[in-house]
């Protein structure tokens, strides 16, 4: 059984399982990571960027005045923005038989994997998993779309000169294969190769191994991986949360019993409690309201922002903030919105039952109705008409590199009335504001991460006891910047098995049993013996057939009557000759009765040594060795064939037959 | 004793006596016996009294078929009619008393099986032992054996019970020999020659006899303690406790010479029980030292088997014990210097640990490993911490030279602390792996950030800390921002910065950047989503405002507020801004911020503003249309301190201020007093008592406070009476006062539904009634100046409380034209047609004499009623007895049952 990791980002993970003559493919996250490298891509033409210098070396002999801007102390490429794709080289992508997905956010280099690789799988996912993760690229791509780039930067990648750039460019790695956005054609062939899946589902592949989600309890249809055959289980837990959101709760106790438990997509702010975050976020943005400044928030189209619309509903009228507008901007806002009122059957238990009632399970739908929130495809058009400030925007993407959320920082970068709150954990907010230094703007970061911490997660893993553990580097040791905090890892008996990009893992545990099927015929015509008190063995004589990974015993055939004609006899069709098999032996030889016994055959001379896996007898006047071992006899015995045969059937005197 | 209660009582025994059954709850018994205790308390003999009582006892007594709590009663009845040696005499004369305490009358029976006559027995025993008649009696009836049987009993109330009997008679041995001794030797060496003194003083039953009696019950009950105080297993812990707390009693009571007996018998034990090493009897014992050891204290000489004792104690092996012992040690407070080093040593142990600091110069390798090994236990880690934090202000209040470190290295290690807490561990100077371990128990612990907190609040007063006030301010403000911070630890933050400034009014060492800080950190908790964090912030601006500070050397006094914040111009928005807050919590704390933040404005006489203005009418607002009480009493009280602050105020009120206060007052009384809420209106009134006091302090009459709470023949100051009885005055401010609504406020609340709203009515009224028109003046028209005071009106509108007030002074007008007619003389002539004419006049809403209406009120007939509590009728002893006469009778007519309990109902 072999790990091959594809993606070394501990919460984009991307990895391949071959087991069991299988190969599948584990969540295909997107690294977006890499944008950050790039200049924002204004939605209106903005003066600022398009005035930037060019980046020249200090001696003056790179010049990459085209690719590269100097702006605000720190250089970036001016170009689309691209993404790290995981690693396509570490073996075949065309071998891959399906492709599980565990969350929206898992999906995004889906494109990237099923198109131009000779992919002919398929790829399971629940329905929100596919509807919402078709929303975020539907997104990425209409951000991108949008503003066109004509150029594309490629000089800068090369190695020599990348070695001379200053800054984050110099150290970025794999820039090779970054990729630019793929396209909507792309997403639609991608996702239609999706099948699928409800939780606890079970999927068989080629009959070698079944597969089932669970619930994760992170997002809407998020879920974890269970993939067994008769006799092993890995379990693949990612993105998981125990907090009680929107989502259904985890199913913790199916993952009990695994061989090997694949644990990603931990939470990437392990010491900022989600519901202190979330209170940091309302009292913030009261706070700018109150002092009649704007609040600006970055972030995906769908997950948090239910939650955060859900703690804001609530927190309005203490707040008195029930007259000022929220905005939703969004090519897809209105899809998410209603989107998440619909899947009612992956909603927690309290937000099902709203479904029977006469009222929608989030209650952003009341904010939408009673005019609180309004939601935009985008800045332009009707927005900009009802537009009225203060207000507070929720638009994407958390990158700050595109999207209509370039716009309004740029409008509103230089007050210090206005403050923008990061919730999203994917990204530095130092390094997503560097190309809008300097800010005067209040800047507040809350990332909201609901997935498992240290703490929830040795618990799981108490109960649920895998055998072992994989894990993503980064889990087995403490964050670089609080090397002291010990408690910000996993620590385990025995130690999880680390993994990084381009890691190929043998997993620990060896197949021992397969399970084959014998025919009722053949099963009649068997003679068991009773070798000890309640284990019976019989000898079979069988065909073995298998087909789809399925093993089935089968009756010899009988010999075919001969054909009335010889003329076309083939040498083929000889049946095979059936030789009777040798009775199978069982048993111990004890030792003293053995040697009584040669004594009693004239051997005298016997000097007994002791191994460590039985014994080995000299008989010295013949120049003879006897092996006598838990699993099998040696008799060396050169040029006496009589002695051999004689001391052969005193051995077997001792022994059971079959 | 009440007539009453005496001529029903015969009745009520022949009831008990006759079947118990039939009483009206089980509680009657208890509360019959308690009215008995209250009497003979009272100094009321029962016997002679009650003799009815004697012949109770002796009837149920002897009928062994009777109920067994009567006949647990009894036996408690039995004791306390015992009480004085008289009628002790009697009973033991009439032989009641041997049948009633003889255990073997009730074991013939088959009744000393039921908990309730056991227990009836040793407390109508105890009761009984005033005197060395009944010590003489337990000790020839050889009570003790059974008594020391008791200490075992299966029953946990009788096995207390008993134990607390055993001390009591160990006391009384001693109180009965030391009284012999006294006369004689302070030692008590010559007892045979001191049996001749005996006879002088009272107590002449006294004998050699007795005496060595008394010394043998002291010999078997030590014997017994000591004894039974080692478990021989585990599941008798239980009994070794009870010993221990007996032990713990009687070393803290006894003197020499039976205190030496005392612990020269148990002093092995204890040890034993020290090297036992139980875990749950670390308190007990050390409880039991701790009374020896006080007791010692007073002798100058310390007993060397008690610091052996307790310097075992302190140096257990069991970490958690060890620090529980030492806290226990330093809780008692003033004890020998070694020993309380070596707990302070003890306490501070963890904190060295975890922090990292070096708080103790030595320590026992082995101790500090054993102590590291439990801190590496997650549970028992933050448990010790607590108990270490809990104790270090008890520390610091410890004598220097006990100290192994300067308080400002305590505070240093609670700051380091609080900083792990948080998970910072930038600062921690403990750098190996197993303190790294300890410390991680204790991130995010606010169990222990909130012990800490509190550490830090005591540590401000302590010498020389002074100069850490930045770093705590630092901290505090970090505590502050965090959002992980519990509300409770962001509460305990704001207190804790409140005292530091309080305590350390040199604030030159605050910088900009903290002033920075906090404001913004303020500002961001008061929109917390969390209402609780909000209360406290706006509590915290409010109190902030009451502490003056010295902003700079140049020796400027301001309050913290104006230093830290920058004052109202910062506060009051925010504060504002909390008065629409949807918890009705906050908007009343951000009102008595408000009143806070103000105070010194109002007491500088500074001139009103528009802001001011603003706020008024939006409390106003609050107390007329918010739905909560809270607010609406804050409000009330805003007022209070706005009208306090003015009267305290030593030059005029300049007329700004005051042309907003006096109209607005005008508003709250008469809204607060048409409140719901009793609370509002009780606030009310206290306003109109402030306005009584501006009134009339200094008037002839006046009294503030409760007038009925005078005595007679009190003396008044004089400077009561510096003001001349003036007339003229007196109109003037009583007409004031009925403009302002105070005599309307005061009549609404006298017929309040409300009894504490009534009561300080009434009282109220009577003190405007002693200085407008005393009673002790008679004639209304006693003068012509008092003429004129009659002739201030107020108005009585044809609703409400109005209503009310108009039916009394009607009644009181019929009945005073009746008195009339059978020749009383009442001078009442106009009241009575005041009277009149306010019950008839229907819809409008005529005015009536101020003085009528106080003098018709029988305001001190009301006060009378007021003043007893609402169920003084139902829980009389006579309402008591005549519930079993009726309980009783009902029970043997069987067909009337029935409708008592309609009746009931």
């Amino acid at each position: 059984m072999k790990l091959y990791c594809l993606s070394g980002h501990p919460t984009l993970p991307c990895n391949v399982l071959k087991f069991k003559s299988t190969t599948i493919m584990l969540d295909c996250g997107l690294d977006t990571t890499s944008v950050l490298n790039f200049l924002p891509l204004p939605l209106v033409h903005s003066p600022r960027l398009s005035k930037l210098p060019g980046w020249v070396s200090k001696d003056g002999t790179i010049n990459l005045e085209k690719e590269l801007k100097d702006c605000a102390g720190r250089v970036f490429v001016d170009s689309q923005p691209e993404f790290c794709l995981p690693e396509r080289e570490l073996l075949d992508l065309s071998t891959i038989d399906v492709i599980l997905i565990s969350n929206y956010h898992c999906m995004m280099a889906l494109p990237y994997i099923t198109e131009h690789t000779g992919f002919t799988g398929t790829v399971y996912a629940t329905e929100p998993t596919l509807q919402i993760g078709r929303l975020l690229m539907e997104e990425v791509v209409n951000f991108m779309e949008r503003v066109p780039k004509a150029q594309s930067a490629t000089c800068w990648k090369n190695k020599e000169i990348q070695r001379m750039l200053p800054g984050p460019l110099k150290d970025a790695v794999d820039v090779w294969t970054w990729k630019r956005c793929y396209s909507m054609q792309e997403v639609n062939s991608a996702l239609s190769k999706v099948q699928l899946v409800g939780y606890s589902q079970k999927v068989e592949l080629f009959g070698a191994v079944q597969v089932s989600p669970l619930s994760s309890g992170y997002s809407l249809g998020s879920s974890n991986w269970i993939i067994q055959s008769h006799h092993e289980k890995v379990s693949y837990v990612s993105g998981s949360s125990l907090l009680t959101t929107h989502p259904q709760p985890m199913d913790q106790s199916s993952l009990k019993n695994s061989d090997v438990l694949i644990l990603t997509g931990l939470t990437q702010m392990p010491t900022a409690n989600p519901d202190g975050m979330l209170g940091e976020f309302c009292s913030n943005l009261a706070m700018t309201i109150r002092a009649g400044g704007n609040v600006l928030v970055p972030c995906y189209s769908s997950g948090v922002i239910y939650d955060l619309l859900e703690c804001l509903y609530q927190f309005i009228e203490s707040a008195s903030l029930g007259t000022t507008p929220f905005y939703f901007i969004s090519p897809v806002a209105n899809s998410s919105l209603e989107f998440s009122q619909i899947f009612a059957e992956w909603l927690c238990h309290n937000k099902q039952t709203k479904v029977y009632l006469p009222e929608p399970p989030f209650p952003h739908a009341e904010l939408i109705q009673t005019n609180k929130l309004k939601h935009y495809p985008s800045i332009h058009g009707d927005f900009s008409s009802e537009f009225r400030q203060p207000c507070v925007v929720f638009t994407g993407h958390p990158s700050l590199r595109f999207g209509d959320v370039v716009h309004f920082m740029e409008l509103w970068g230089k007050s210090s009335l206005n403050t923008i709150i990061f919730t999203e954990p994917d990204f530095s907010y130092l390094d997503a504001l560097a190309p809008y230094q300097p800010l005067a703007m209040k800047c507040v970061y809350c990332p909201i991460d609901t997935r498992l911490n240290f703490h929830q997660v040795s618990k799981l893993l108490k109960e649920v006891q895998p055998l072992h553990v994989v894990c993503p580097e980064q889990y087995t040791q403490p964050p670089l910047t609080q090397s002291h905090r010990s408690d910000l890892m996993l620590e385990l008996q025995p130690p999880p098995m680390p993994y990084r990009r381009c890691s190929v893992l043998n997993l620990p545990f060896r197949r021992r049993y397969e399970r084959v099927y014998i025919l009722p015929e053949l099963a009649n015509s068997l003679v068991p013996s009773e070798i000890k008190p309640g284990v019976s063995v019989a000898t079979v004589s069988a065909v073995v057939h298998s087909k789809d990974n399925k093993h089935t015993l089968q009756s010899v055939p009988k010999p075919p009557p001969v054909a009335p004609s010889k003329k076309r006899k083939r040498v083929m069709d000889e049946p095979p000759v059936v030789m009777t098999p040798k009775p199978l032996l069982s048993g111990a030889v004890p030792l003293e009765a053995f040697l009584a016994t040669l004594q009693k055959h004239g051997i005298t001379e016997v000097k007994v040594e002791e191994t460590a896996d039985g014994h080995i007898l000299h008989l010295q006047a013949e120049d003879t060795l006897i092996q006598l071992e838990e699993d099998g006899t040696h008799i060396v015995c050169d040029n006496n064939e009589p002695l051999r045969t004689t001391l052969r059937d005193l051995v077997l005197r001792f022994l059971q037959k079959l | 004793m009440d007539r009453e209660c005496v001529s029903l009582l015969p009745r009520v025994c022949e009831v008990l006596a006759a079947s118990g059954s039939s009483l009206p709850d089980d509680t009657s018994l208890e509360k019959l016996l308690d009215w008995f205790t209250e009497v003979t308390k009272a100094g009321t003999s029962l016997l002679e009294s009650c003799p009815c009582l004697l012949e109770f006892i002796s009837s149920v007594v002897h009928n062994t078929t009777l109920d067994p709590s009567i006949l647990s009663f009894t036996l408690r009845l039995s004791g306390l009619v015992a009480v004085t040696e008289d009628a002790f005499t009697v009973l033991q004369q009439s032989s009641v008393l041997d049948l009633v305490f003889n255990l073997q009358h009730w074991q013939e029976a088959g009744l000393w099986e039921d908990p309730c006559i056991r227990i009836g027995w040793i407390q109508g025993l105890r009761t009984m032992m005033q005197h060395p008649k009944a010590l003489g009696f337990f000790v020839q009836a050889d009570f003790l054996k059974p008594l020391l049987q008791l200490q075992t009993d299966k029953s946990l109330f009788v096995a207390s019970a008993a134990n607390q009997m055993l001390a009591h008679v160990l006391l009384s041995c001693q109180s009965v020999s030391s009284v012999e001794s006294n006369g004689v030797d302070e030692e008590g060496e010559d007892v045979g020659r001191s049996s001749g003194s005996i006879a002088d003083l009272e107590y002449p039953a006294i004998t050699v006899e007795t005496n060595q009696d008394y010394a043998a019950v002291v010999t078997a009950i030590s014997e017994c303690l000591k004894k039974s105080l080692v478990p021989r297993k585990n599941s008798q812990l239980h009994q070794s406790l009870q010993i221990l707390k007996l032990l713990a009693l009687l070393l803290a009571q006894t003197r020499a010479p039976l205190w030496e007996k005392l612990l020269q018998m148990v002093a092995d034990s204890v040890y034993e029980l020290l090297a036992a090493g139980y875990s749950q009897l670390v308190l007990p014992l050390m409880d039991v030292i701790l009374a020896a050891h006080s007791c010692d204290a007073n002798r100058r000489v310390t007993d060397q088997r008690v610091s052996r004792l307790l310097s075992f104690m302190l140096n257990i092996r069991k970490p958690a014990d060890l620090i529980q012992a030492a806290a226990a040690f330093l809780r008692r407070g003033r004890h020998d210097l070694v020993h309380t080093a070596q707990s302070a040593r003890v306490l501070l142990l963890p904190l060295d640990i975890i922090t990292g600091l070096n708080l103790l110069t030595t320590t026992a390798d082995e101790q500090q490993f054993s102590m590291v090994e439990q801190l590496k236990n997650k549970t028992s880690c933050i448990s010790m911490i607590c108990v270490c934090l809990t104790n270090t202000p008890q520390i610091t209040l410890t004598a220097a030279d006990c100290l192994p470190c300067p308080p400002v290295l305590i505070v240093t290690a609670v700051l380091s602390l609080l900083r792990l807490c948080s998970g910072d561990f930038s600062s921690s100077s403990s750098s190996s792996s197993s303190c790294r371990d300890v410390s991680r128990n204790i991130i995010g612990s606010s169990k222990v950030q909130k012990c800490a907190l509190e550490a830090l609040i005591a540590l401000s007063g302590s010498p020389g800390v002074e100069v850490k006030l930045p770093e705590v301010v630092t901290l505090l403000v970090q505590y502050l921002d965090n959002p992980h911070s519990d509300p409770t630890v962001l509460h305990k933050s704001y207190q804790a910065l409140v005292r530091w400034m309080s305590v350390c009014s040199d604030l030159s060492s605050i910088t900009d950047q903290h002033r920075q800080d906090l404001l913004q950190v303020a500002t961001k908790r008061s929109c917390d989503i969390r209402w609780e964090v909000r209360d406290s912030t706006v509590e915290f601006l409010g109190r902030l405002a009451g502490v003056s500070v010295v902003q700079t050397t140049a020796e400027e006094v301001s309050d913290a507020s104006v230093a830290l914040l920058g004052g109202c111009c910062f506060t009051t928005p925010l504060l504002r801004a909390a008065l629409q807050d949807p918890e009705s919590y906050v908007r009343a704390s951000a009102i008595s911020a408000l009143a806070q933040t103000l105070a010194a404005s109002w007491q500088q006489g500074a001139a009103l503003t528009q802001e001011h203005t603003e706020i008024v009418n939006q409390l106003l607002e609050v107390l007329s249309r918010d739905t909560e009480g809270f607010a609406r009493r804050a409000v009330v009280r805003y007022f209070i301190a706005w009208l306090s602050s003015r009267s305290s105020h030593s030059s005029p009120p300049p007329l700004a201020s005051s042309s907003l206060l006096m109209p607005s007052v005008r508003s709250v009384l008469s809204r607060g007093s048409a409140d719901l809420d009793w609370e509002v209106k009780v606030h009310t009134l206290e306003l109109a008592e402030l306005l009584l006091h501006e009134a009339f302090s200094g008037q002839r009459g006046y009294m503030k406070g409760n007038p009925t709470q005078t005595h007679p023949y009190a003396v008044i100051p004089d400077t009561l009476h510096t003001r001349t009885h003036n007339e003229e005055d007196v109109v003037g401010e009583l007409n004031s006062l009925v403009q302002w609504g105070v005599v309307s406020a005061l009549l609404s609340g006298l017929v309040d539904c409300d009894r504490p709203v009534a009561l300080r009515a009434c009282r109220l009224l009577m003190t405007l009634r002693e200085v407008v028109c005393p009673l002790s003046l008679g004639a209304l028209d006693a003068t012509a100046a008092m003429a004129m005071v009659a002739k201030v009106t107020c108005e009585l509108p044809g609703c409400g409380w109005a209503r009310e007030i108009r039916k009394m002074l009607a009644t009181k007008a019929k009945d005073a034209e009746r008195g009339c007619s059978v020749g009383e003389v009442v001078d009442c002539d106009d009241c009575g047609e005041a009277g009149q004419e306010a019950a008839s006049g229907g819809g409008q809403t005529p005015c009536v004499s101020v003085c009528e209406v106080l003098r018709s009120l029988d305001l001190d007939e009301r006060l009378d009623v007021l003043t007893r509590s609402s169920d003084h009728v139902h829980n009389s002893p006579f309402s008591l007895l005549q519930d079993i006469l009726t309980a009783s009778s009902a029970h043997s007519q069987p067909d009337t049952q029935q409708e008592v309990i309609v009746d009931c109902y």
